[in-house]
């Protein structure tokens, strides 16, 4: 039985809102008779009957096509927290269409529509193949989906960064604006929606019959066909909406959770009421923010307000969600294993001091490369150094944490970044620019540790709580992390020199950096080692289960704490430094395992020395590919650590 | 710029500046552009500025010699090549106070404010002309009488189209716009031309004023002014759109189109934006 009540509410107010902000356009009885003809009526009649009425109807149409596009990404999955956003579909189509309005506009000129689509189908394609290795564990999908839609922001971003010139369309277009001008958007959407429904009308049974797993092929199903079928149909719809009015995050994930918490149950009741839900949602969305922009505030972006709602949502439903992910033995035997680490670890060192010398010595000049003469040499010094040590400090701390997590959770995707702490400290920071009118360096920093210990403090509580698993905390981190980059956005959308700033933070330029600051992450860098060897027997067990590490008289919650205060208060500082996004964190303790470093000991200090030599390389090719020009250095790290990312996961049961 | 020059620039450097600070003009160094411009309208062209690129694609003029250093980005300017270069003073803005601290230890800092959220940044253009030129030993009277002039000038060839308010927009794409208002740079030169700015509210002037193209019909009665070039695709977008056709200045031919000019710029681009608002109604 579904509840009607709270969808005719919903549509009532939607409604009301509408009907009030066009009012205050053109009173009733000016209104202009259908067929509308631009050139006979008045100004206000041309806002109402090309401005205010078709975006009336596009919210409709947009919501309904993402909560279709949801409903059967959830259902195809089986994995309740899908959808275009969490997949990475929207942030690969908005890349797709930022890298074309860059490099080439001239292929924008057919519209939008063919590169998003191209770039959603990409994201999709590269999410899919990685679930797929996984049989399509929910949670492993999800982390996959937002980590590749992560790094697709995160080089949106940077790209806009560099180029001042088309600042304004990206950053407008990017947080979903559903302002509009006349039909043809109305038509291209509706005209998608209709196919796409008859789509998912046919695919209905296939689908229902694909909700049994293992039995479906057993059916006589081709299981294949039907899912790449469903998983295009969502695609198509997701691109569509994203090439049409930008990034409207969440709404596909929150449609179909709408649907079944007002008694949906059966799948052909989740595809006709997600829909509904999608619309009446985001319609309300869109009612709200006429209403305050009517009231004289600033005018958000109705894309910006949705991902406000979706971040919460996410973090309800990994409560209540079923992680049935067993403890994987990453690797196994087919991991070599080293008797003696001792020795490697020292290459390791001397490697990395040798790099750090010969970084030093070497430079660009306009017009070519140059090698330091001593007084040179102990000019740059001063300057140098502290950058490189820095950034060294910062890889150890971020593969330290990395290392952590990934033992703790038994989880090889786990990363710093997933924890939340760099979404939280980006937070800090845009707070910090936002309420201060001209912030010193301290009272950046002192914003930048405070939002990363509210987050820490959030996910510490839960996973303080009775059940909750790695998994869930991985899940939870990724909510807060999606969450902190919906109110970024939005604070951009305001939109003045502030906004600015935030931007450039978050590109993460190591260049600012003081000798004070370097030596104090180095510090850090030695403490957090020490730590973290400390936990070496914890960090053996664990990975074993939470079974065998009960048993085995291990105080699970006290220590999962102890490690997650460690890995998150490090992720804080080193974020300051990077920016949110650079992947070291992920890649290091892989490649130290990889190398051999099996046990815990030898894995914590091989994946510092990893991660410190990876990003003293990254601060060195964020410094010449582009000279004078200095690349943010989270990117190019970025650049290095997401291919890795996904060739790891494919080659994985290969 | 070669590898040659930059050596040779920096022999020079020890020598030079070092001798008689009064006979040889101060090297300077140039993070921010509104700050170039002002050394420039003093006569002292900075040895290196940032973003010389894009200074020469958004700002146009005043032109660059070719031999100008190029520090890399504003946000993240090259402190290694400014520390090659050895200015005798870094030219900088409030914007830029999260480098001082790697700055100050190459050179001199020299900090002024352009744009205040809710302030008028002509004064303050004008009154950076009278601080740097005291700083660097140049006369800033010059430079003060040919603004003067040249806003005068302004004022005079456009008192016939004085009768109708001016809105003075960016586009960004076919549904949005950026508006500068009192609290803008053009929002005051327009001001100091005799012409009423149609755009009331305060500027969200930075780099994205998420204003709808509708808002530009509130006075229908108004000017609309353009300045830079729209991204490619808009401008398509825009000759369909419905809206846009049918706002009165754009249907009645009230539209008017002005070259990139820096928004952020000093009293430079001032001038600049005087020059081009004339050119482009001063037919009308």
């Amino acid at each position: 039985m579904i509840r009607a009540l709270p969808f005719f509410l919903a549509a009532g107010v939607a409604a009301a809102l509408w009907v009030h902000a066009a009012l205050t356009l053109v009173p009733l009885s000016d209104w202009p008779a259908w067929p509308f003809d631009p050139d006979t009526m008045t100004l206000p009649q041309i806002l109402l009957a090309f401005g205010q009425m078709p975006r009336g109807v596009v919210a409709l149409l947009v919501g309904a096509a993402l909560g279709l596009s949801g409903a059967v990404l959830q259902a195809v999955l089986r994995n309740p927290a899908a959808d275009p956003t969490t997949l990475g579909i929207s942030s690969g189509a908005q890349l797709a269409v930022v890298v074309a309005t860059i490099f080439a506009p001239g292929v924008l000129d057919g519209g939008r529509w063919p590169v998003a689509l191209a770039g959603a189908g990409i994201a999709a394609g590269l999410v899919v193949a990685l679930g797929a290795r996984r049989a399509f564990a929910p949670v492993t999908m999800v982390i996959a989906g937002l980590l590749v839609g992560l790094t697709a922001a995160s080089l949106s971003t940077a790209i806009t960064l560099a180029q001042g010139e088309y600042l304004l369309t990206l950053v407008m277009w990017n947080s979903g604006s559903l302002v509009q001008q006349d039909w043809s958007t109305v038509r291209g959407l509706a005209a998608v929606l209709a196919v796409c429904a008859v789509g998912a009308a046919l695919l209905a049974r296939p689908l229902r019959v694909l909700s049994l797993g293992e039995g479906a092929s057993a059916l006589g199903l081709n299981v294949a066909g039907v899912r790449l079928a469903v998983i295009g149909l969502a695609v198509w719809l997701a691109a569509s909406v994203t090439a049409a009015v930008g990034l409207v995050v969440f709404v596909g994930l929150a449609a179909p959770a709408i649907a079944r918490a007002a008694g949906a149950r059966r799948h052909g009741q989740v595809l006709l009421v997600a829909p509904l839900a999608g619309a009446l949602l985001l319609s309300l969305c869109d009612g709200a923010v006429l209403w305050v922009a009517g009231a004289g505030g600033e005018m958000f972006p109705t894309g910006a307000v949705t991902g406000l709602i979706g971040g919460p949502l996410l973090l309800w439903l990994t409560m209540r969600m079923r992680v049935t992910v067993p403890p994987q033995r990453d690797g196994g035997g087919a991991v070599p294993r080293l008797s003696r680490p001792l020795p490697v670890l020292a290459l390791l060192a001397g490697a990395l001091a040798l790099a750090v010398l010969a970084l030093i010595w070497v430079g660009r000049v306009p017009g070519g490369w140059v090698v330091l003469d001593a007084q040179s040499f102990a000019d740059f010094l001063p300057t140098r150094l502290p950058r490189l040590a820095a950034a060294g400090a910062a890889g150890a701390i971020l593969a330290l944490a990395g290392a952590i997590l990934q033992r703790m959770t038994a989880n090889p995707l786990a990363s710093p970044e997933v924890l939340g702490v760099s979404g939280g400290a980006s937070l800090g920071f845009a707070l910090v620019v936002f309420l201060v009118a001209q912030p010193t360096a301290g009272g950046l920093l002192a914003g930048t540790m405070a939002g990363g210990a509210v987050v820490l403090a959030v996910v510490g509580a839960l996973a303080l709580r009775a059940g909750a698993t790695p998994e869930r905390l991985l899940l939870a981190g990724i909510a807060l992390s999606s969450l902190a980059s919906a109110v970024l956005s939005a604070m951009m959308s305001l939109g003045d020199a502030r906004s600015w700033k935030v931007l450039e933070w978050l590109g993460g330029s190591s260049a600012a950096v003081t000798p004070t600051g370097a030596g104090a992450l180095c510090i850090l860098a030695v403490v957090a080692l020490a730590l973290a060897l400390a936990m070496t027997r914890w960090l053996a067990v664990m990975p074993l289960g939470d079974g065998v590490a009960g048993a085995l008289g291990l105080p699970l919650r006290r220590v999962r704490l102890a490690l997650i205060l460690l890995a998150g208060f490090g992720t804080g500082a080193a974020t300051l430094l990077v920016g949110p996004l650079s992947f070291v964190g992920l890649m290091a303790p892989h490649i130290a395992r990889r190398s051999g470093f099996a046990r815990p000991a030898g894995h914590l200090a091989g994946s510092a020395l990893i991660g410190a030599l990876l990003m003293i390389l990254s601060d060195f090719g964020a410094r010449m590919a582009t000279f004078p020009y200095e690349l943010p250095l989270g990117l190019f790290a970025s650049l290095i650590g997401a291919p890795y990312l996904v060739w790891l996961i494919l080659r994985r049961h290969a | 710029m070669t590898r040659r020059r930059v050596l040779s620039l920096l022999a020079a450097s020890f020598v030079a500046p070092r001798l008689a600070l009064g006979a040889v003009p101060l090297r300077l160094a140039a993070v921010d552009w509104a700050m170039l411009e002002t050394a420039i309208a003093l006569g002292n062209t900075p040895v290196a500025a940032c973003e010389v690129k894009g200074f020469r694609r958004d700002a146009v003029t005043p032109v660059l010699p070719p031999d100008i250093v190029d520090l890399g980005l504003r946000g993240a300017p090259n402190f290694e090549l400014m520390q090659i270069v050895r200015p005798d003073l870094i030219l900088s803005s409030p914007y830029y106070v999260r480098h001082l601290a790697r700055m100050e230890p190459i050179a001199p800092v020299l900090t002024l404010p352009f744009f205040v959220p809710g302030e008028a940044p002509l004064p303050k253009a004008m009154a950076a002309l009278t601080e740097l030129g005291a700083r660097i030993g140049a006369d800033p009277a010059p430079a003060l009488a040919a603004a003067e002039a040249e806003f005068a000038a302004a004022r005079d060839r456009l008192a016939p189209v004085a009768d109708r308010p001016v809105y003075l927009v960016n586009i960004g794409d076919s549904r949005h716009f950026r508006a500068f208002g009192a609290d803008s740079l053009f929002g005051n030169v327009l001001e100091r031309a005799g012409l009423t700015n149609a755009w009331a509210d305060r500027t969200r002037f930075a780099f994205t004023a998420s204003v709808p193209i509708e808002a530009l019909a509130a006075r229908p009665e108004a000017r609309i002014v353009v300045i830079g070039a729209p991204p490619v695709q808009t401008e398509a977008e825009l000759r369909r759109s419905v809206l846009w056709n049918h706002l009165p200045a754009v249907a009645e031919r009230r539209l008017h189109r002005l070259p990139e000019i820096s928004p952020f710029g000093g009293i430079l681009a001032a001038r600049r934006f005087a020059t081009e608002l004339v050119h482009a109604l001063g037919a009308a």
